[in-house]
């Protein structure tokens, strides 16, 4: 039987949920014997959507640009020495756009099989559901989705990998 | 971390006492301060004035968005002021403003802050909500509304 899960990538926006869910994807990889990758998506729309609304200056979209990309490789190298730790290789990835748009475009992209994804805050109204990004991934991603709940017992797996 | 978690009676003024720009930051400041969500007021007021030197946060409809980026806050943080008079802000429609959201965030903070940002100018775009925001007489009904959306 072909393996199920050959390809994992998980999605990594500098949350500590996303953080816990790079960890699980890490314990998930050496488990299956899968390639890992980690995405991280500079959210231009917010940014774009910030200056159209006049919060922000052109000055200030652009300042804000640069933090992100600033953050984009703290955070995969972040994700990257996580992996090395467990002797895990990880591709790493950086892309710009809509992150729901980008996470379904990357899933397609590196034929991915599995999605895992930082645990989602509560959903309080239609608007949360309608605008939330990691819930829009989850929904929108053309492949199965796991959602990393339980930071405790995750840390638990992940510091048991040998 | 979603807006709605941020958002808590003892960061919610209203009605603000304040009658011009600067004061009505600054009150949104000490509200922070009485909180205990920031520790240098200082500071705090001058990345938010400093910020508004450069053009008004005050969008149409009423609504300001003072913003700061400073590590006196220690996370995401949000106040949030109603002022049924309404305070002249340079607004871009030239009206008095009624509803101020202060949101800072430490430099590391990045997205989360653009996402409370994003979340706000999203939210001012519904105008039976603002104004059931401003109609707001004390915070726990404001926090309330928040909540029942």
């Amino acid at each position: 039987m072909t393996r199920p899960i050959r390809k994992i990538m998980v999605y990594v926006d500098g949350s500590e949920q996303s953080i816990t869910a790079a960890q699980y994807a890490i314990v998930l990889a050496k488990a299956l014997g899968a390639e890992l990758c980690a995405l991280y998506v500079v959210d231009t729309r917010a940014l774009a959507e910030l200056v159209k609304s006049r919060i922000f200056l052109e000055a200030e979209q652009d300042e804000y640009r640069r933090d992100l990309d600033g953050d984009a490789s703290r955070y995969l190298n972040h994700v990257r020495e996580l992996a090395r730790r467990k002797g895990v290789p990880v591709s790493t990835e950086k892309s710009s756009g809509a992150v729901h748009v980008e996470i379904k475009a990357k899933v397609t992209e590196l034929g991915i099989d599995l999605l895992v994804l930082g645990e989602i805050s509560q959903i309080r109204s239609r608007r949360d559901e309608l605008y939330n990004e990691t819930e829009r991934a989850m929904r929108n991603a053309q492949c199965p989705v796991l959602v990393a709940k339980g930071e405790d017992k995750i840390w638990d797996l992940y510091e048991a990998l040998e | 971390m979603a807006l709605i978690d941020l958002i808590e009676e003892s960061v919610v003024r209203a009605p603000l006492k304040a009658s011009g720009k600067e004061d009505a930051i600054r009150e949104l400041v000490d509200v922070l301060v009485a909180a205990g969500k920031i520790t240098d007021a200082q500071t705090v007021l001058r990345a938010v004035l400093d910020r508004e030197a450069k053009g008004s946060t005050g969008l149409a409809e009423g609504i300001a968005v003072p913003h700061g980026k400073t590590a006196a806050a220690r996370e995401l943080t949000i106040a949030i002021g109603v002022s049924p008079d309404g305070i002249e802000f340079g607004s871009l429609d030239g009206q008095p403003a009624r509803l101020f959201f202060l949101i800072l965030a430490p430099p590391d903070q990045t997205g989360p802050h653009i996402e409370a940002l994003a979340e706000i100018a999203r939210m001012s775009r519904s105008k039976a909500f603002c104004t059931s925001l401003v109609a707001c007489r004390n915070p726990a009904e404001l926090v309330h509304m928040f909540k029942d959306e």
